[in-house]
């Protein structure tokens, strides 16, 4: 060892729960947020997009986005064409499924194909790791016919394999074949664009009121602003623009996820009281001059 | 791998055990250091192993001399080992029962100078099960079993193949019953092996039976152990018995047992022997506690027995180097449990997920605490007796033991036998400790040599 104070995880709980020299508490799961795909800290999604030797998926879908080099005809037509392709079935299981729903008889068909979520689209298809399967590859486009190729699934341990594959030892981190430096922080989630407009106020990420420029009335009730209206200067009553978190339907008159993403500093202000400050007469940024530290 | 040679060359009587058992002692209860082809660092939090540098060794022998708790807990902390608080001190609550053991005959036709039994009839009337007792046992795991699917059922008596009637019937019971539910169901016996007959083998084969053969030896060794009431030898006559079971082990697997007395301490020779006879493993265990006193362990005989568990460790790595078959049962189950990193605050089941059944359908701690009132947990027609189960349990928390909390096989070791340590005490922590210190130095040279020993450990 050529650290003088290097530590080397050797049993499988060592390994689990090592964390490296520099590294904050929030890199390790045990430790992090890491509440929803994406995440804060990791997008664990991108575990699954190279799980099959030869291509790689969207994160978010069975979708083929990418495919590794290779002279294979078939596997290079899934991304060498106009059309898209998605795994449908790998292994005889079913990488897809209708969805109905959500309530009441008959149900409602909501999707006839439905990507399920890949850790458990694929729990049986794991320990067939380096092994190949049948994978089925349907296009969007109708016309195209299925395309079928055997791929090698890949382990999702790191593994030391001797020349004939045959595994000679395991250990408790994910393989650097699945990964690779980066892979797993490169799709996180934006939390101060879309989860600071899409969580109430009782939820951590969202902290600002919902109901702003409130005024109560003589009957006891009142009157206010949802935060999010663009033009908050309309005279009383003001009313409470109710939000839609369907992008393409949402409210005009609200700011959108796009406003967000593009000029939050300038669409928000602060709230202190209750009162949007600088009502009416919205500032706008500033850029710092170069050599001024003040 | 270069063994250290010194191990096998004649010196001071019981050198190398004694050498583990002062490196191996309580010094904190945080961490545990131990050397093997480097620096090497427990910290029993988790069971997490590392090897460490030797500067890092050295600043926590200087933690050693500050004995400070605070200050130790800061280190760790600063170097990524801090507490995960893996185990509380909140006992586990009305756990699923998933494996219970039956005393299908409280009697037996030896006469054991040792045994917890007391010969047979755990000091009351020798009786037999009833055919309905066991299967109302049966019916009564499954009903209490409803979080699990897998389920074992342990014949033990007394010798349990006096009642062999029932034995089979209450196996072809739940074996249907466990086929009809979807749950799987496991069978194993404790058997002295002296009513053992050719036809017992395809029965225990058919219904892939874990057997265990109780054997303290090699021929006059095992007869002064384990003679018949009367005085008569059985080794030779159990030895005639199990050789056709072990040729038939296929579902089946028939492993030996060896319950270490002063009397018989050359257990490399007994391991030889019995692997010699194709046992599918060979365990010893220390009699710590007998009802009369008689052939306990004691501080030197400790000493001896782990010279020698010592040495057929040695002979383990020796052969797993070499890719041979050597079904070393304490060596290979530590090294799993080690490498897993499994870590608990009860030394097993007893009393939590597994309960014995006597003859009458009372309900024990474990088959050891039959017919004794400091076990007694309810009987099957009653239920299980919860408040006596949660006071068990929450007295047997190794956090709650002395001087368990303070050691760092804690975690490992459990605290020992619920039974033994009643009855006893614990008069054997150094050797526990100096065993499992010897083990944590072979777990990394295995490790390095032959890491393919823990993946087969892990699948199976």
């Amino acid at each position: 060892m050529k650290n003088p104070k290097s530590i080397e995880p050797k049993n499988l709980t060592a390994q689990l729960h090592y964390r490296g020299a520099g590294n904050p508490p929030g890199t390790h799961p045990s430790t992090a947020i890491s509440n929803s795909f994406p995440g804060l800290e990791a997008d664990f999604r991108n575990v699954w997009t190279h799980i099959f030797e030869g291509i790689v998926f969207h994160e978010a879908s069975n979708l083929v986005i990418a495919v590794e080099e290779t002279e294979d005809a078939k596997i290079n037509r899934l991304v060498n064409s106009k059309a898209q392709y998605f795994l449908t079935k790998a292994d005889g299981k079913f990488m897809v499924v209708p969805v109905s729903g959500p309530s009441g008889r008959p149900k409602v068909p909501i999707h006839d194909s439905m990507p399920l979520e890949w850790s458990n689209a694929l729990a049986e298809i794991l320990p067939k790791a380096g092994q190949f399967v049948s994978c089925k590859f349907q296009s969007n486009d109708t016309r195209r016919k299925p395309i079928t190729i055997k791929l090698k699934v890949r382990h999702f341990f790191d593994v030391d394999l001797d020349s004939t594959g045959k595994i000679l030892n395991t250990r408790a981190v994910i393989s650097r074949h699945l990964l690779q430096p980066g892979d797993l922080t490169q799709s996180l989630c934006s939390p101060w664009q879309n989860d600071y407009r899409e969580c109430g106020c009782f939820y951590w990420a969202a902290s600002r009121p919902d109901y702003v420029n409130v005024e109560p009335d003589i009957e006891g009730k009142s009157s206010g602003n949802n935060w999010l209206e663009k033009d908050k200067k309309k005279k009383s009553p003001k009313s409470y623009i109710s939000d839609s978190q369907d992008e393409a339907s949402a409210n005009p008159q609200l700011i959108s996820y796009q406003d967000l993403f593009k000029s939050w500093e300038e669409k928000l202000s602060f709230i202190i009281e209750g009162k949007e400050e600088g009502l009416g007469k919205r500032k706008k940024t500033t850029k710092r001059k170069k050599g001024n530290n003040s | 791998m270069k063994m250290n040679s010194k191990y096998d060359m004649p010196g001071i009587k019981n050198e190398v055990a004694r050498k583990s058992i002062r490196n191996s002692r309580p010094i904190s209860p945080d961490f545990h250091l131990f050397e093997s082809n480097g620096y090497n660092l427990l910290i029993p939090d988790g069971t997490r192993i590392y090897e460490i540098s030797h500067d890092l060794q050295e600043e926590f022998k200087g933690l050693i001399m500050k004995d400070d708790k605070l200050l130790i807990g800061k280190f760790l902390a600063e170097h990524g080992l801090q507490s995960l608080g893996t185990i509380n001190d909140l006992p586990i609550v009305e756990p699923p029962l998933t494996a219970i053991s039956l005393a299908v005959a409280q009697k037996c036709n030896l006469s054991c100078t040792y045994c917890y039994a007391r010969q047979g009839d755990f000091g009351a009337k020798a009786k037999n099960m009833a055919l309905q007792t066991a299967l109302d046992a049966v019916d009564f795991l499954f009903n209490n079993n409803s979080k699990s699917n897998r389920m074992n059922i342990a014949f033990l008596g007394g010798e349990p193949l006096i009642n062999r009637p029932v034995l089979q019937e209450v196996t072809r019971y739940a074996h249907d019953k466990a086929r009809d539910s979807g749950k799987e169901v496991g069978f194993s016996i404790t058997t002295n092996g002296t009513l053992l007959k050719e036809e017992d083998a395809d029965f225990f084969e058919e219904y892939g039976f874990a057997v265990t053969v109780s054997l303290d030896g090699i021929g006059e060794t095992h007869d002064r152990l384990r003679p018949y009431k009367g005085g008569k030898a059985s080794y030779e006559q159990i030895r005639a018995n199990v050789l056709p079971l072990l040729a038939k082990q296929n579902k089946m697997q028939v492993s030996a047992r060896v319950t270490v007395t002063p009397l018989n301490l050359n257990l490399k020779h007994v391991l030889d022997e019995l692997v010699s006879l194709k046992f599918h493993s060979v365990g010893f265990s220390p009699m710590l506690s007998s009802p009369t006193g008689e052939a306990e362990m004691n501080g030197s005989a400790f000493e001896e027995m782990l010279e020698n568990m010592i040495s057929c460790g040695q002979e383990f790595e020796r052969k797993l180097i070499a890719g041979e078959r050597y079904p070393f049962s304490n060596m290979s189950t530590a090294l799993k449990e080690i490498h897993k990193g499994s870590h608990r605050p009860y030394p097993c089941g007893a009393g939590a997920g597994y309960l014995g059944v006597s003859a009458s359908g009372e309900l024990a701690a474990c088959h050891r605490f039959v017919e004794d009132e400091k076990g007694y947990f309810g009987d099957l027609y009653q239920g299980i007796d919860r408040e006596r189960q949660q006071a068990c349990l929450t007295e047997r928390h190794v956090h709650r033991q002395e001087p368990c909390k303070n050691c760092w096989a804690r975690y490992l070791c459990g605290g020992g036998c619920h039974h033994e340590v009643i009855h006893r005490g614990r008069p054997a922590c150094d050797y526990i400790r100096g065993w499992l210190n010897y083990v944590l130095q072979a777990y990394i040279r295995i490790l390095q040599v032959r890491p393919d020993f823990f993946l087969a450990n892990l699948s199976s």
